[in-house]
This record gives C-alpha cells, sequence and structure tokens, in this order.
C-alpha cells in the first residue's frame, strides 16, 4: 500500500513541472483521519485542483500547502483505499481544513462472496453480470430471456411468455434467485411457474454458475441469479429513466419508468413501475390463440444511506395474467395423440388481447427492510428482514361457468431474517458469516373445487455460513465457505385411500395418518433434513494473460412441497402427477474450471464443468391411469444419480476499435446413471454468433446475430401405445412426447441510436428485428412444442430517455 | 479481541432464538385442519339405457372405481334402440348430481360422440334429443341400428367445447375429451 504510494507521488512529482505556481503567500493545513477510527490517514496527496500545488500527509495525518493566492480553490483529497473529497473554499487568510475519509468498505460489501476471485481478477469467466444497459435492451423481456445470451443459460419454456431460467441444466429448485439479498420464494417448483421478478427495478444482475453463493443457501448446484440495485450517492439529485417498448408481433408494448431522489445528507426516495401488455402472438404461418399477457409492477424505495450506517425499506408488487395456447389444454391421451399428428395448432381464433382460460394470474408482494453498520476495525454488519406474499392462480376450461374460478389457487407466504457479519482481517484475509431463518405457509384454497395440486404446509429452515478469503496477490487468491441448513417441512394432506394403501403408504407412513374420511385420509407428513454444503477454489494467472480458476462445490437440497406432495392433473400434456414421500435429499458435487483471457484483441472464455448427483430428483412415467376421460399417463417422482458436464465458451475478436465479431456456444451432456438413459429436458448444443458495427464517433451501432440450436439427440425414450378406433377396428398408436425438433437457425438484428444531444443524460433509439427470416421452427425447451411452432418474425421500437 | 465475542455472542443467540421458535410451534392444533375438497365437477358414472319395443330395457352403468371389465350390452340386428345417456357424479352417494343438465344447458359446448369397434352400428339423433343453437344435435338421446350380427367394443364421448359438432370420428369434432370410456357390445341376429 505505502510502496504503491510512493511511486504515484513520484510518478505525479515527475509530471509536476513548476511546483511555484504563483507568488503568492496563504496556506492551508489540516489533518486527515479515518472515519470511523479517527486514526491518522498517512500519504495522502492533497491537492488544489487545476494547479501542480499539493502535500502528502505525514505519519500524524497532516498537511500543509503554502503558497496559494486568494480567491477560490478547489481542494482535493485522494488515497488509494479511500474515496476521494473534494472542498470548495475562498481563501482569503489561512485556513485550517480537516478531512474525514471513508475506506472502501462500501464497495467491498457490494462485492458479493461469490465463486471466489471473480470480482478480482475477472468477472466472465464463473460469474456474469448484466448491466443497466443489457437490462434496459431487454426491458420488455423476461428475466430468463435476458440472461439466457450468457453461454450455459438457456430458458425452460411454457409458450412465450413463460419462462425460467436453466443454469447449466438445473432449473427450477435447483437454481436460486436473490432480490436485495435475499432468495425469492415463488413457487419456483412448477416447470410452468416463472420468476415473479420485473428485471427494470434492477440495476445490477450477477450470475454465479455453481452453488457459490453460499451467503444465499446452498441447495442450489445449477446456479444462483443475484439482482441488486446501484448504491444511491450522497448528493442532491433527481433523476429518473423510461424506457418504452413497441413491438409489431402481438401488437404490444411495455413501458417502464424510474424516479429517484437522493439528498446530500443520505436519505433517499424511489419509484418505479412497468406496465405491458400483449395481445394473441403470431407464429409464422399462424396465431397463437389465447397466448395474450398483461403485467403491472411497482417498486418503492426508502432508505437513507451514510457511509457509516445505512436502511432500506422496500415494497414492491408484481402482477401479471397470462395466456396458455388454447389448443394446449386437452382432454385426454387421444386428445394429445390428435394434437402431435397435426401440422398447426387445433385451435386458431382471430387476434385478440382478451386472454381467456386457460391462463394463470399471479400477484407477488415483497416487503424489505435492510439495515447495515460499519464497525471501526473493518467490519460490517447487516441485518435483512423479507416478507413475501405469492398468489397463483390458474384457471382451466371448466363446465358449467367454474372456468372463472381458478382451478389451482395457492398463497404462499415467507418471512426470511437474515444477520451477517463481514470482517476484513487483513489485506489479504476477510470472512464473513451470518445466519439466516426462513418460516414459510403455503394454503390452496379449497373453494377451487378440485384436489389441491400442492397441500397446505409449513416449512421452517435455518441455516449459517462460514466464508473466507485469502488474497495473496493478483496472481492468487483462494477462497472457502461452508454452510449449514435445516429445513422441517410439515404438510397437511389428504390423499384418497386407494392411492395410501396402493403406494405402501400406510405400512411404511402410518404415523402420518390423521383422520379418515371415507374415501379420502388426512394426513400430516413431517420431514426434516440437515443439509451441508460447501466451496472452495482457487483462480491464479496463467502466463502473463490467462487468468484460470479451480473451484469444487459441495451442495445438499431437500426435496421441495412439489417433489413431496404434487397431485393432479397437467392438462397441457394430459399427464398426472404425483409427488413421492419416500424421497430423501439430493447431494450434487460439481468441479468447475475457467479460462479467461481478458487483454488484447482476441479476448475470450472456456469453462468446463462437471458434476455429480446423488439421489438426483426427478418425474418419469410410470403406467397408463384409466379413468372415465380415457387413459393418462401418470408421472412419478423418483430419485436416480445423475452424471452431467458441460463446457461454455466464449470467443471474441476486435477487428478495430469499431468492429468486433464474437461467438458463444455450449454443449451439457446428462445421464442418469442408474437408468443408463439420458435426463430430460437438457439444452442441446446451442451457439450465438454476433457481428457489431459502431460508427466512428460512437453515435450508432449496428449488431446482426445468428443463433443456432441443435437437435438435442439424448433424450429418454417416454414414449408409448395407446390403441384408438379407425375405420371400425383399434389401431395401436405411438405416442410419441420424447422426439426432439429439428435443429434451427434464428436471425436478429438491432440498430441503435445514441441520442446524447437530445436531453442533458441521454436518450438511446433502437430498432429490432427478431426473427428476420420468419423460420418456422420448435424449441425442445418449451413444453407447448407439441402444439404449436415458437414465435415469427417481430419489429420492435425501444426509446430510452434519461433524465 | 473484544468485537469477536460479541459476535459470537450475538449469534448465538440469534441461532437458539430461530432454533426455538421452529420447535415450538411443532406442537399440533388438532381443530386447524384443512378443508376436504370433494372434486367438483366430476363424472363418476355414465348410464347408457338401451329401448326397444320388444326388448327389456337394458341399462349399463359404468362407474368409477369399479370393475367394469364384465359390463356388456346384448342387442339385435336390424332392431332399432332408443339409447339415452346421462353422466352423474355420485361422489356423495347422499347428494348425486346429474351433469347431464350440465351438458343440456350448455348445447353448444357439448357433443356425444359414439365409435365402434368390429361391430356396425350406425345412430342418428333419437326422441328428445338435445340440439343445440345452430340445430346440431347432441346425440343425449340416439337411435341406434346394427346391420349384423358380431362382437365388440363401442366407446362413448362427451366432448367439451368441440371444434366441429359433426364429423365422423372422434378426431374430427376436436376439444378436450370429459368422457371416454369403452364398453363391450354382442350383436345376435
Amino acid at each position: 500500500m505505502t510502496r504503491y504510494l510512493i511511486v504515484l507521488s513520484i510518478i505525479y512529482l515527475s509530471f509536476s513541472t513548476n511546483l511555484y505556481s504563483q507568488s503568492c503567500n496563504l496556506s492551508v493545513s489540516g489533518k486527515i483521519t479515518d472515519l470511523h477510527d479517527e486514526s491518522p490517514i498517512i500519504g495522502a496527496l492533497v491537492f488544489i485542483e487545476g494547479t501542480n500545488n499539493f502535500s502528502q500527509t505525514d505519519e500524524n495525518g497532516e498537511y500543509l500547502i503554502e503558497e496559494i493566492c486568494s480567491g477560490p480553490i478547489q481542494l482535493k483529497v485522494e488515497h488509494p483505499s479511500c474515496n476521494s473529497v473534494e472542498k470548495k473554499l475562498d481563501i482569503k487568510k489561512e485556513k485550517i481544513i480537516n478531512f474525514k475519509l471513508e475506506h472502501h468498505i462500501n464497495e467491498l460489501e457490494e462485492i458479493i462472496v461469490t465463486d471466489f476471485i471473480q470480482n478480482q481478477i475477472n468477472s466472465s469467466s464463473k460469474e456474469s453480470r448484466l448491466g443497466i444497459d443489457e437490462i434496459n435492451l431487454y426491458s420488455s423481456e423476461s428475466l430468463a430471456e435476458a440472461l439466457s445470451f450468457i453461454p450455459g443459460v438457456s430458458s425452460l419454456k411454457t409458450g412465450n411468455s413463460i419462462s425460467k431460467p436453466i443454469i447449466h441444466g438445473m432449473y427450477g429448485s435447483r437454481i436460486g434467485i436473490v432480490a436485495n439479498g435475499i432468495r425469492q420464494n415463488d413457487q419456483e417448483w412448477g416447470a410452468d411457474h416463472a420468476p415473479n421478478i420485473d428485471l427494470n427495478s434492477f440495476e445490477n444482475v450477477q450470475l454465479i454458475k455453481g452453488a457459490a453463493a453460499l451467503k444465499y443457501g446452498g441447495d442450489t448446484p445449477g446456479g444462483t441469479i443475484i439482482l441488486t440495485s446501484n448504491k444511491k450517492k450522497l448528493i442532491d439529485s433527481l433523476y429518473g429513466s423510461t424506457i418504452l417498448n413497441l413491438e409489431s408481433n402481438g401488437s404490444g408494448g411495455s413501458i417502464s419508468s424510474k424516479l429517484t431522489k437522493t439528498i446530500s445528507n443520505g436519505y433517499y426516495a424511489e419509484g418505479q413501475f412497468s406496465l405491458k401488455q400483449f395481445g394473441d402472438i403470431k407464429a409464422p404461418k399462424y396465431i397463437l390463440s389465447n397466448t395474450g399477457l398483461k403485467e403491472f409492477d411497482l417498486t418503492i424505495k426508502l432508505g437513507k444511506n451514510k457511509i457509516i450506517s445505512g436502511w432500506e425499506a422496500i415494497y414492491s408488487r408484481f402482477t401479471n395474467e397470462i395466456g396458455i395456447l388454447r389448443a394446449a389444454h386437452i382432454g385426454n391421451v387421444q386428445d394429445l395423440l390428435s394434437a402431435l399428428s397435426s401440422e398447426k395448432p387445433l385451435r386458431i381464433n382471430p387476434f385478440t388481447y382478451n386472454i381467456s382460460s386457460p391462463k394463470q394470474q399471479v400477484e407477488h408482494q415483497n416487503l424489505h427492510f435492510s439495515y447495515f453498520k460499519n464497525q471501526k476495525d473493518k467490519g460490517r454488519w447487516e441485518l435483512k428482514y423479507n416478507y413475501q406474499i405469492n398468489q397463483r392462480q390458474e384457471f382451466d376450461i371448466r363446465r358449467g361457468d367454474r372456468s372463472d374460478i381458478p382451478a389451482i389457487d395457492i398463497l404462499l407466504k415467507t418471512h426470511n431474517l437474515a444477520a451477517s457479519f463481514f470482517w476484513e482481517k487483513t489485506l489479504r484475509w476477510d470472512f464473513e458469516l451470518g445466519v439466516s431463518g426462513l418460516y414459510q405457509d403455503n394454503f390452496s384454497d379449497p373453494r377451487t373445487g378440485v384436489k389441491r395440486l400442492i397441500p397446505d404446509y409449513f416449512k421452517y429452515e435455518i441455516g449459517s455460513f462460514f466464508l473466507g478469503k485469502y488474497k495473496l496477490n493478483n496472481l492468487f487468491s483462494w477462497d472457502w465457505g461452508i454452510r449449514v441448513d435445516r429445513v422441517f417441512i410439515e404438510a397437511q394432506k389428504y390423499y384418497m385411500n386407494s392411492f395410501w394403501l396402493e403406494r405402501g403408504y400406510s405400512e411404511s407412513f402410518s404415523v402420518f395418518e390423521r383422520r379418515n374420511f371415507g374415501s379420502q385420509i388426512l394426513t400430516n407428513p413431517k420431514f426434516s433434513y440437515l443439509n451441508f454444503s460447501s466451496h472452495t477454489g482457487f483462480s491464479t494467472l496463467i502466463g502473463n494473460e490467462i487468468e484460470s480458476s479451480l473451484s469444487y462445490i459441495l451442495s445438499q437440497r431437500a426435496p421441495n412441497s412439489s417433489e413431496l406432495f404434487s397431485d393432479g392433473l397437467h392438462h397441457s400434456l394430459a399427464t398426472i402427477e404425483y409427488g413421492n414421500l419416500s424421497l430423501s435429499k439430493e447431494t450434487t458435487h460439481k468441479l468447475l474450471m475457467s479460462f479467461t483471457k481478458l487483454k488484447g484483441s482476441f479476448t475470450g472464455s472456456l469453462e468446463p464443468y462437471v458434476a455429480k448427483t446423488l439421489n438426483y430428483i426427478f418425474i418419469e412415467p410410470k403406467q397408463l391411469e384409466q379413468t372415465i376421460r380415457g387413459a393418462f399417463p401418470v408421472w412419478e417422482y423418483d430419485a436416480t444419480d445423475a452424471f452431467l458436464w458441460g463446457i461454455d465458451l466464449n470467443a471474441k475478436i476486435d477487428f478495430n476499435n469499431q468492429f468486433y465479431f464474437q461467438t458463444t456456444a455450449s454443449y451439457i451432456y446428462a445421464q442418469d446413471t442408474l437408468n443408463e438413459s439420458p435426463i430430460i429436458s437438457i439444452p442441446p448444443f446451442n451457439s450465438t454468433q454476433r457481428l457489431n458495427y459502431s460508427s466512428q464517433n460512437k453515435k450508432w451501432d449496428f449488431q446482426l446475430s445468428h443463433h443456432y440450436v441443435s437437435k438435442q439427440n439424448r433424450f429418454p425414450d417416454n414414449n408409448f401405445n395407446y390403441s384408438v378406433i379407425e375405420n371400425g377396428t383399434f389401431q395401436s398408436k405411438l405416442v410419441d412426447i420424447s422426439s426432439t425438433p429439428e435443429p434451427y437457425h434464428k436471425l436478429d438484428l438491432i440498430f441503435s441510436l445514441y441520442l446524447n444531444e437530445f436531453t442533458k443524460s441521454g436518450a438511446q433509439l433502437r430498432f429490432f428485428v427478431q426473427n428476420i427470416t420468419n423460420s418456422d421452427y420448435r424449441n425442445y425447451l418449451n413444453r407447448m412444442r407439441y402444439y404449436a411452432s415458437e414465435i415469427g418474425r417481430s419489429f420492435q421500437i425501444q426509446l430510452i430517455l434519461n433524465y | 479481541m473484544k468485537l469477536f465475542l460479541n459476535i459470537k455472542q450475538i449469534f448465538f443467540y440469534l441461532f437458539t432464538a430461530l432454533l426455538i421458535s421452529s420447535c415450538s410451534s411443532d406442537e399440533d392444533e388438532v381443530d386447524d385442519i384443512p378443508e376436504l375438497i370433494n372434486e367438483e365437477e366430476v363424472i363418476t358414472t355414465v348410464v347408457l339405457t338401451f329401448d326397444s319395443s320388444d326388448n327389456p330395457t337394458q341399462t349399463i352403468r359404468w362407474v368409477v372405481e369399479e370393475d367394469n371389465s364384465s359390463k356388456l350390452i346384448n342387442l339385435k340386428a336390424n332392431t332399432e334402440y332408443q339409447v339415452g345417456i346421462s353422466f352423474l357424479d355420485e361422489t356423495d352417494p347422499s347428494d348425486v348430481e346429474d351433469i347431464t343438465e350440465e351438458v343440456i344447458e350448455e348445447a353448444d359446448d357439448h357433443q356425444v360422440f359414439y365409435d365402434f369397434s368390429d361391430v356396425s352400428v350406425s345412430y342418428s339423433s333419437g326422441t328428445n334429443d338435445t340440439i343445440d343453437s345452430d340445430g346440431n344435435p347432441v346425440y343425449l338421446n340416439s337411435l341406434w341400428t346394427a346391420s349384423s350380427s358380431g362382437s365388440g367394443i363401442v366407446q362413448a364421448f362427451l366432448i367439451h367445447e368441440p371444434t366441429s359438432k359433426t364429423g365422423t370420428s372422434r378426431d374430427s369434432f376436436g376439444g378436450e375429451t370429459d368422457v371416454a370410456i369403452d364398453i363391450p357390445i354382442t350383436i345376435a341376429d
């Protein structure tokens, strides 16, 4: 540190041409101390801006600048490990000005103890970030769509508007989404449940592949997505931005606006909203009937952000209504068979903005309170409380006016409490430890008149973690963490007596029986899990240019309520899904490597990984169940062992400072090692190429991108035969629900204009053309692929105004 | 270091507090049980009646959770039968719901269809059949005639929101299947 300062001073001195600017004889002196413990800060540079007149503080933190002319001056204090401070003065006589400097603790706490090193040496290999520009670019899209340009990330979709992120082949409960430092609790268990998050209310998105964000949980072997907002500045200011999107396909758009008021005493207030509406979207050859979307999101923040301490209170509300492709609502296997054999959806209606059943309505409310305090000896306390209320209603096509009554109506309430302490022991060592608690209450409204898909339950979680980091120098650092979680879940669930007997639960789980109601039995299953997770890794520099890292992650995950208790009919695949009480926790070992080249005209990263999951929980077809509606395949949760490996690649060539070419690609191999069969819903090999050209003056740029997705040739064979009457006799037909769609290419174009003179803070105007060739394709990771093609060509205009 | 003592203490208290809170609500509250749901709009029973002038009335009841494999329809060839179909929800035996009424009320959104395997039976709209607003018969009451003897299977369908109200195969009606049952049929000379 001191060495660095001396070097800096020498450099500074060597550029100084004249220390004696004028024959003036006033002086300014004073003492510079640490804000927290008032210890003197040695070696800080104090100088008068616009001149070469400066002084450096001595061992008492004192400085003296002489030979100052009378009149206004701007005094500036700089120190490499502190925030700079400036002060305007009018010099008439000798003055004593003392300064208190803030060490960079503020920024340190912003660094999330991730996958070690990523924050220090590189941010491109295992941690990927979206900044405000990317967030704005994807303003009208969902979180999963915005992330899916990162190699190794895909999205699992139900239609066009419902998508959830897949990281390294894992999704749902194997992925953590962390907003404002607290895990999002929004019924992530369902394949057709998208995260209830408005991307526009955040300013940073970090994606960490693997369960390395132990601070937020150890049960996410896929990865963690961390959403944060920028620290507010201690200045008097009022600023905001508005983003407007208009899209041709779906004849809709979105508007999102944010306004922030900050005051120099640290107080701030912020309001933000997003509004989206789309009608039925169009595939290249037909309208996808009932695929409209309405969304309204609101966030209000109040807080005080002082240097030593601060608090923040946030209320946010996310509401949407999403139509599910009408043709995907089917009655039984025979209906599925006719849908599969049809080239286009069996129901195509004229375009409308109306959303009718089947549809989803979701409301997610979030109340958040956080407090931090910086301690004298470089420590930092953090306390967070968060309450989330998630209501999900799903409407099916029902007889007798019941379509207005939801078939699923689940209210999930979650309280989170988290306390942590970050301690920067020395420049080389830092530690963080904390505890967190969760209490969750799930209520399934009986007024649906439909058997509960997820029963009423309580869940408690208590966890504690301890993380450490050792940084030898810029070339080597080592990171580790451990976390222990206790998970307790207690449900109140009705089983059909016949099912309870048939599964042998009446013997193995007789202690759970509470009361018999004739055909149904009320049970009270209680489960407790102890999960241990940990990670360790190091990073080092190979040669001068290649940064490399290696990390090992152990994660354990308790089965979620869907895997344990799920009980219901899925209309989009004509399947009956059952949970399994015999499941135990899942353990994943994952090894990740990364090689990154950040300098030069050729940059890129290569990230191979392997993962072995013991007791991997998955759902598989068991048998056909004969009902009065015909036959239904029964899918039931079970456990196996899984082996995954994959590689993510990113390469960029800068031809000159105006023109670059970038390519990304990822491949995943996933095998069920006990059944010797591929794992379902694994993204096929995919690759994206981008050509980007910017004008000389950076007033505009032009980007052409090409996406290629290959056919997934590794899939489990879940096909079965079903007999239907054809021409007067029964014919056995193959119900092919396993085969994967053909490979496809898609071309997109973005033209951006940067209108910096338009407003003071800048404005941008963008034109997009998505799917230029109107390519007609189906996507393996879209559950609607059995019924319809993906979205066709769309023109989009985007206007971003900053003020 | 004084600071570390503090941290340890605070975390100890926090941890125990959370632990206690998670254990204390462990006790059962016996009366707090979720409401039992008896599934609505369930069809548990399909009743088929066969009437002809010179044979006794035949009634077939296809009931969920019963072994229906021995139920058999016996018809005579070249004889006209008035065939009625009705749908019941017998989940609660003391409160049987006749779903057929809903089907009649929402005639436009429903369609009954019969398909036959290995026997040749033709049917048309029967007396007192429900006709929808476009004049299409729903076939809740139909008139069956078998042209020759044999044995096979009859499939009875109740289709919800069909895309077409006319057709000769299940596929041609579209819509969602609400009922699909197979019943063996024997046609004597």
